[in-house]
């Protein structure tokens, strides 16, 4: 069933209804329907996010943007778009490459996640290191808050980026879909880069990759994009897709450099300086744009091929200080290792943001619980090293518990503080995020037989 | 005033409210780092004027305001708790933006006590350069020329120092040496350009004779003929890019804030006995 869950399925849910509506005006009258019976509403776009953070814990009215799906205006002259809350990421650049423009987040779901869903987690990509999350691109949306009030927050579509007042944009980019419905987005468009130096570096073990990383970062040079893929998703993505990637490399990286072809093939050597001081065994780079696309393709292909060698798999997200990135690595291999699991890792290795992939079997009795075990462990590592359980993925349902292991009663009690100012009866979209005594009780990570 | 913590090879540095700007680049100097940032005067600035204030100089152009450096916060709560919002590390999805919603709040909210940066490796080169317009209108046209090239400056600056006269536009590169030289010379093939400094934006903040700076925010495509309307002006500084004017003279009024219910919602439920008072850099 579409609406029992997003992309996180070890828990599911379905909810009492599901509207699409069309326009800004259907959207508040579902909305102040909901509002005079009482019932939960769940934002929802297309349901790729991973923390189970469209789940209906109490049932509810699930309100889908996917309907709202139209470009509204492209504004070339001041480089912004107005789109609707449901169009896919990757349609706002689509639209507007052909004029040197791109919208710059670029999650793995950009195919397919929504505009609003990347306000609901402040999405962010393999690109994110240079250009910055969904916040730093997006200027300004509307809001239908729980009680039915039309609000816009940030730059209106004609208005100029610095409004008077609170940041209330910003205190809703990573709100989780908590504080109300979005219908309209204004969005910044960036000058698409000239110039890409992009290479994949092989290396012999993951360690030696991840050390390359954080001597990049030290040495002053923030290429665009730094990702790191282990052996086992090596092979799993070359056994899906026949990349031609080395199925004996420990670890391999995808750099990327980007900017204006004067001076960054100076960068790149001093990048190649380094990956060779680490003892990379190959640096392959791209030399035409298709050769690119296919490196680029290859690693947001990664979770694809992951269905192929394991029937079930949790993705966790945390971040970590970027010098503790061979520090994790080895406490992943551990804890999965202890825990008899498989497990696989792409990372944004430029920003410390791991995302670590473990395999389990839903049919084999106590793999789920193991699995929990050890991708829990894993963030919690993170925590302790100065890092965050979540860099883009979201909090949902899946960390709630976790909150109050990275963040004190009073860090928690002033969050709540913002979202009883949008909604004080925490209707929209409860259960999420805070630690809840309601999940404690009804947990229980298993697949539910779907209706 | 101190600085709590400096990472250099995670390029993160926590420091004091109370700390000067100045004070914190000459911290991160020695590893060639900055936090990316010029408001007006840096040595008597603190950073948490900059914070709640909002402020930002004209390399807001190249690398955003202050809320875009910003990891995490200490602030400390109308009821006198003390609270952290955020993580020390570059990326993190974890809980509520309280830092964004604290930043330009004036203090209205909380007291912010602390503050984590993201900070930057110093670009290699940096260079400025103006070229002089007759009327605003060829000065925001070259701007708007110069913005459909490949060209990415960092600082794309208008201003007029007394109301009248020549209108200067300031555009500034940074990068590699080959990047800021190829930019240099592109820009040079537009229009004839002669090397400058920023220091007119420490000008147009150093006056005290004429009263308070002005600011308001409009459509970059619409600066021209906002700045044509304005009456009373004696000088003003535009980031051009941006849309953002500031002057002083007479106040042309600014747009009333949104959502007024909402804000005043969450000052109440930050604030319910109304003790924090705005704050004025």
């Amino acid at each position: 069933m579409v609406y029992e869950c997003d992309a996180y399925t070890m828990e599911k849910h379905l909810p009492d209804a599901v509207a699409l509506p069309r326009s800004t005006e259907e959207v508040v009258r579902v909305v102040k329907l909901c509002a005079e019976h009482r019932l939960p509403i769940i934002p929802r776009g297309t349901g790729t996010s991973l923390s189970g953070a469209v789940l209906a814990v109490d049932g509810g009215v699930i309100i889908g943007t996917t309907r709202l799906n139209r470009i509204l205006n492209v504004d070339y002259r001041n480089r912004r778009a107005l789109v609707e809350a449901g169009v896919p990421n990757l349609w706002i650049t689509n639209a507007v490459k052909q004029r040197g423009l791109m919208f710059a987040p670029d999650p793995s779901s950009q195919p397919s996640s929504t505009i609003a869903g990347n306000i609901a987690f402040n999405a962010g990509g393999p690109h994110t290191l240079k250009h910055g999350a969904t916040t730093n691109h997006v200027l300004g949306f509307d809001m239908v808050l729980p009680d039915g009030e039309v609000v816009w927050l940030g730059a209106t579509p004609d208005g100029g980026e610095d409004v008077e007042g609170y940041d209330l944009r910003g205190a809703v980019i990573g709100s989780e879909g908590m504080f109300g419905v979005i219908t309209r987005v204004v969005v910044r468009l960036m000058k698409t880069p000239r110039a890409f130096r992009t290479m994949l570096v092989v290396f012999n073990s993951a360690d030696d990759a991840s050390r390359t990383v954080s001597d990049i970062i030290a040495a002053g040079i923030i290429p665009v994009a730094m990702e790191l893929m282990d052996q086992p998703i090596t092979r799993a993505i070359e056994d899906a897709y026949h990349f031609g990637l080395p199925m004996d490399a420990g670890a391999v990286l995808i750099i990327e450099l980007e900017g204006h072809e004067a001076g960054i093939d100076r960068q790149l050597e001093r990048v190649t300086e380094l990956c060779r001081k680490n003892n990379a065994r190959d640096l392959k780079p791209a030399r035409t744009p298709e050769e690119r696309a296919a490196l680029w393709k290859c690693r947001k292909s990664a979770f694809g091929a992951i269905g192929r060698i394991s029937p079930n798999f949790v993705t966790q997200d945390g971040v970590v200080p970027r010098t503790k990135l061979p520090e994790i690595m080895h406490f992943i291999y551990d804890a999965a290792k202890k825990l008899g699991l498989g497990v696989a890792n792409v990372a944004h290795a430029g920003d410390g943001n791991i995302h670590p992939i473990i395999f389990y079997d839903e049919r084999i009795a106590g793999d789920v619980e193991k699995a929990y075990a050890c991708s829990t462990a894993i963030v919690r590592r993170c925590i302790e090293l100065g890092g965050t359980a979540t860099g883009e993925h979201g909090i949902g349902v899946e960390k709630a518990e976790l909150m109050a292991v990275q963040y004190s009663a009073d860090d928690l009690d002033a969050m709540q503080r913002l979202r009883r100012a949008f909604d004080p009866e925490g209707r929209c979209n409860p259960h999420k995020m805070f630690p809840s005594g309601k999940r404690c009780l009804n947990f229980n990570p298993q697949r539910q037989v779907a209706v | 005033m101190s600085i709590v913590a400096y990472a250099p090879d995670d390029l993160t540095v926590t420091v004091t409210a109370d700390t000067t700007l100045a004070a914190l680049q000459q911290h991160l100097a020695p590893r060639n780092q900055w936090l990316p940032m010029d408001p007006p005067n840096p040595t008597r600035l603190t950073i948490g004027e900059i914070v709640d204030c909002d402020l930002s100089g004209p390399r807001r152009y190249g690398y955003g305001t202050v809320r875009e450096h910003i990891l995490s916060m200490r602030a400390e709560m109308a009821d006198g708790r003390m609270i952290k919002s955020g993580a020390d590390v570059v990326k993190n999805a974890a809980g509520y933006d309280l830092c964004r919603l604290f930043t330009g709040a004036r203090g209205e909210l909380a007291t912010v006590e602390e503050i984590c940066f993201k900070v930057q490796p110093r670009p290699e080169a940096e260079q400025f350069g103006k070229v002089t317009f007759p009327t605003v209108e060829a000065a925001c046209e070259f701007v708007e020329k110069l913005d459909t090239t490949e060209l990415t400056p960092t600082v794309l600056d208008l201003h007029n120092a007394n109301g009248a006269g020549p209108w200067t536009v300031v555009v500034g590169f940074a990068g590699t040496r080959e990047e800021v030289d190829w930019q240099c010379k592109q820009t040079g093939l537009l229009a004839a350009v002669a090397d400058t400094k920023l220091d007119y934006d420490e000008q147009l903040w150093a006056t005290t004779a004429t009263g308070p700076v002005h600011k308001l925010s409009v459509l970059p495509s619409k600066l021209a003929a906002t700045i044509a309307a304005m009456r009373g002006v004696s000088a003003l500084v535009a980031r051009a890019g941006n849309g953002v004017i500031y002057y002083r003279g007479e106040d042309q009024g600014t747009g009333l804030a949104p959502a007024a219910r909402l804000m005043q919602r969450l000052k109440h439920e930050f604030d319910p006995a109304n003790k924090l008072q705005a704050r004025r850099a």
